[in-house]
């Protein structure tokens, strides 16, 4: 990623856009931090708010003419905020809470001509700057056309408090002035700029010609004269749009006296469009609060009352939803920096790696995002950086693709056509979760394709790859893509039936001129089972992230439920939106806790038991404690207990699930026999549910525990405590040390504890 | 972790020695950092014992810490 990347990626999140009353206001006042301080009662802090943008809150306040209140998006649900008449509560019940800055002076001199509401702000902002201004008016005072308003409205007081506060900053006030050609004229040489106020000059007197004004820059044909205010270019008259001419001037001012762009990047000045998106599902109308007496206003309660109907506009639709983005407080914008400047450090640490490797990349933020916003394709490439540039941690995917070596290895892969028959029409593929968790469900199915599928149905046990694509081991990944590919070749290029939807996906994008087909679009083309089963109670139905793109194998699975007389209850987030369990993106390895809220959140969306089709969703939401069932589990009575409550095999059941698959399948089938595995794993283990929960935790297998017994029975290399004669025994297969506490039992070993670390010890040490 | 000292008193003992452990400096490394630590190991053949609290705790911490340099 580099800088333009970068700004390209963080304007998709358009989270730090202005709220619609603050784009639609001219001068961008924050209204919506406004709304939030009078909700709580804080009218101190509402005013607050007022005062670091108006520029005079006890003029503005009471007169604005609200543009802001047609954009308020509560007008989408029942009626606008009541934005004017809360500034004129506001202003009416506090004192000015603070007085921005005043920078040192930077020299020059500035004529503002005419004191209208416009000239009074170009003043008080160019002094606010360090820019001498001074104002010279006809009138008596300062005030200009806002002098006609009734005391009711506008009371005389605000016009001296005005004035004090341009004496605060600075600036001077020549009234009385005769302002003829001649006087206006010479201060127009004698000054590095002026400003002239239209609402406040004899328009026939102006030292230039009237129309040359710009309405970007408000400069005039006559260089260092500048001119706004009076009327809009609707013709009406607009005290926030004097206040926006006033400081738009000063801010030209500023530019012209340093000889910078008059034009460069202005369009977020005075009333500009935004990109927000605030979604309003859910919200339900109430009655705008007018005050109970109409001209003294708003009470404090009324007030609070009004504003406490703001619904505090901002987006953080993909936060909403997202355990992984809640869970780094982050919404995309400043995320992306955080990943970018990790990648970007020399030396230090890379205080994103974590970050980078905990999203499950299941998309959903990008469905849900008005602007597309890629997390999970800025994740994955985050991490081919970091595996290509050597700084990948070892920790977060090792034991996943160490597993996913497994399912590769001759103990688990096997690739045939069906038994008897040299040709294949179609090749059965079910996954390695599937044959890891299910392995019964993988004889049945094959079976019945065998039967049902005339032309050769072979069968492929193996691994997708996934895991590696997941890890951002590309190198890895490619080359399991290319022997997957010369296996299906062997075997004459038949369809390929995939059973798990993470298989198709990554077939679909990386192999597309294959032949893939899902297996419940099979199952739903032809006759049924006739063993099939069905649950009792009506069951949610949990689609696997993986199939947020293939709507057709959404369909098929619901068109199968409805032939089973499965009775399915949808919830909100499935489809496009679902969840993903925690497994995605290796998510649950990189971030044990996170992938367990991940599958909670999963679980949540309804009260009602589950149904997946996804063996890592069954097993996954099944260990959060929630009854599922596998929707083979109904087609072919895989087992006699309910469905519902198959516990999660864990880790390692399925690792010697896919083994024994392999092992099984060949000795039935093709009356084969399946390489011999390791002496250590004849090693014979018992523990109690306990202990095999905390090991699976801790991501140890049994074939771990196998090892370490194994070496230290054969060695006698170990610690023994005399008390109770307990065995602690370490050993080290690759890169992780793992210690097992046990003892010898009648028949074998009992496991009381099993931990590992990855630093070396000086015995490892080479 | 440089400095510190991790002995602390064990039943544990050495079966292939019969030896109970000791307190010894030992260097333990990671990646491309090394740590000289007191752990408690047998002075006949060397073995080294990292207590649970030690792997899942402290250690963890440092490995995590060093895994992101
Ligand atoms: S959905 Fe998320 S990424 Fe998209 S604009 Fe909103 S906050 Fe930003
Ligand atoms: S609801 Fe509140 S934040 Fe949203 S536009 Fe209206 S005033 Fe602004
Ligand atoms: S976990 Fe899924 S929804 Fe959350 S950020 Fe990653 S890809 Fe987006
Ligand atoms: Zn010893």
């Amino acid at each position: 990623m580099n800088q333009i990347q970068l700004r390209e990626l963080e304007s998709k999140c358009i989270q730090e856009e202005y709220p619609f009353c603050s784009a639609a206001c001219p001068i961008h006042v924050d209204v919506r931090a406004f709304m939030a301080s009078l909700a709580k009662g804080d009218t101190r802090g509402a005013r607050r708010v007022l005062d670091r943008t108006m520029p005079f809150p006890e003029i503005l306040g009471r007169i604005c003419d609200q543009p802001c209140r047609s954009q308020c998006k509560r007008v989408e649900i029942d009626a606008p905020l009541a934005i004017g008449r809360l500034e004129q509560f506001c202003v009416g019940a506090t004192n000015t809470v603070i007085k921005l800055p005043k920078l040192p002076s930077k020299g020059g001199k500035f004529a503002i001509l005419g004191a209208g509401l416009s000239g009074m702000t170009a003043a008080l902002d160019l002094s606010r700057k360090g820019r001498p201004a001074t104002i010279f008016t006809s009138s008596a005072s300062p005030g200009g056309s806002l002098q006609q308003l009734e005391e009711s409205i506008l009371p005389g007081k605000v016009f001296a408090h005005a004035q004090e506060m341009l004496a605060h900053y600075g600036v001077e006030i020549q009234t009385s002035i005769n302002m003829n050609q001649e006087n206006i004229t010479a201060l127009v040489h004698e000054y590095d700029a002026v400003y002239c106020d239209l609402d406040d000059l004899d328009q026939s007197l102006l030292p230039f010609a009237p129309n040359t004004v710009d309405a970007i820059t408000l400069a005039t044909d006559q260089a260092g004269c500048f001119a706004g205010g009076g009327k809009t270019a609707e013709g009406s008259f607009s005290p926030v749009y004097q206040a926006e001419q006033g400081r738009r001037a000063a801010l030209s001012i500023e530019r012209f006296i340093q000889n910078v762009s008059m034009t460069a990047q202005r369009e977020k000045e005075g009333a500009c469009a935004t990109r927000m998106y605030t979604s309003i599902e859910g919200i339900a109308p109430t009655a705008e609060i007018t005050p109970g007496d109409e001209p003294a206003g708003y009470t404090a309660e009324e007030a609070k009352n009004e504003a406490g109907r703001c619904i505090q506009c901002e987006c953080l639709e993909c936060v909403k939803q997202c355990v992984y983005l809640q869970e780094y407080k982050e919404y995309p914008k400043p995320w992306i920096r955080k990943i970018f400047n990790s990648q970007t450090i020399v030396q230090g640490t890379r205080a994103a790696n974590k970050m980078i490797n905990a999203c499950s990349l299941c998309g959903q933020c990008s469905v849900i995002c008005p602007n597309d916003f890629p997390v999970a394709e800025v994740c994955r490439s985050s991490r081919v950086d970091l595996v290509e540039t050597g700084h990948m941690p070892p920790s977060p995917h090792e034991f996943a693709l160490e597993d996913m070596e497994f399912s590769l290895s001759d103990y688990c892969a096997l690739v045939r056509h069906q038994p008897g028959t040299t040709r294949s029409s179609y090749v059965f593929y079910p996954g390695c979760q599937l044959s890891g968790s299910n392995p019964e469900a993988v004889k049945q199915t094959y079976a019945f394709l065998r039967d049902t599928l005339g032309g050769g149905v072979g069968l492929l046990l193996g691994c997708c790859g996934i895991p590696a694509h997941w890890a951002g081991r590309d190198q890895l990944f490619a080359e399991t893509m290319e022997a997957f590919t010369k296996d299906v070749e062997r075997l004459g290029n038949p369809t390929v039936i995939t059973a798990c939807t993470s298989c198709l996906s990554v077939f679909k994008e990386f192999v597309p001129n294959m032949n893939t087909v899902s297996l419940w679009n099979i199952l739903d083309k032809v006759d049924l089972p006739t063993q099939t089963t069905k649950p009792a109670r009506a069951l949610t139905l949990h689609d696997p992230c993986t199939t947020r793109e293939q709507s057709e194998l959404r369909a098929s699975v619901r068109s199968l439920c409805e032939k089973l007389k499965i009775e399915v209850v949808e919830h909100d987030f499935t489809g496009e939106t679902t969840d993903c369990c925690g497994y995605g993106g290796l998510m649950q390895y990189a971030n044990r806790k996170l992938g367990e809220k991940a599958v909670a959140r999963k679980a949540e969306r309804s009260e009602l038991d589950g149904l997946a089709y996804c063996a890592m969703c069954r097993d996954n939401l099944a260990a959060h404690g929630r009854p599922v069932a596998h929707l083979l589990d109904y087609l072919f009575a895989t087992t006699e207990d309910d469905p519902l409550s198959r516990t999660n095999p864990g880790y390692s059941r399925r690792h010697e699930n896919r083994a024994r698959l392999k092992s099984d399948l060949l000795a039935n089938l093709w009356q084969e026999e399946t390489i011999e595995r390791p002496a250590h794993t004849a090693i014979k283990i018992q523990l109690n549910a306990e202990v095999e929960q905390l090991l699976n935790n801790r991501l140890i297998l049994l074939e771990d525990l196998q090892k370490v017994i194994h070496h230290a029975e054969n060695s006698g290399s170990y610690l023994l405590n005399p008390n109770n004669g307990h065995r602690l025994a370490k050993y080290r297969p690759i890169r992780v040390t793992y210690w097992v506490k046990y003892e010898p039992i009648e028949e074998g070993f009992l496991v009381h504890n099993g931990y590992s670390h990855r630093m070396i010890l000086p015995e490892d040490q080479k | 972790m440089s400095q510190f000292s991790f002995v602390e008193a064990t039943d544990w003992q050495c079966a292939a020695c019969n030896q109970p452990l000791e307190a010894t400096k030992v260097q333990v490394t990671y990646l491309k950092s090394a740590f000289h630590v007191e752990l408690m190991t047998c002075p006949k053949c060397g073995f080294t014992l990292i207590p649970e609290d030690l792997a899942v705790g402290k250690m963890l911490e440092v490995e995590q810490l060093l895994e992101d340099k």
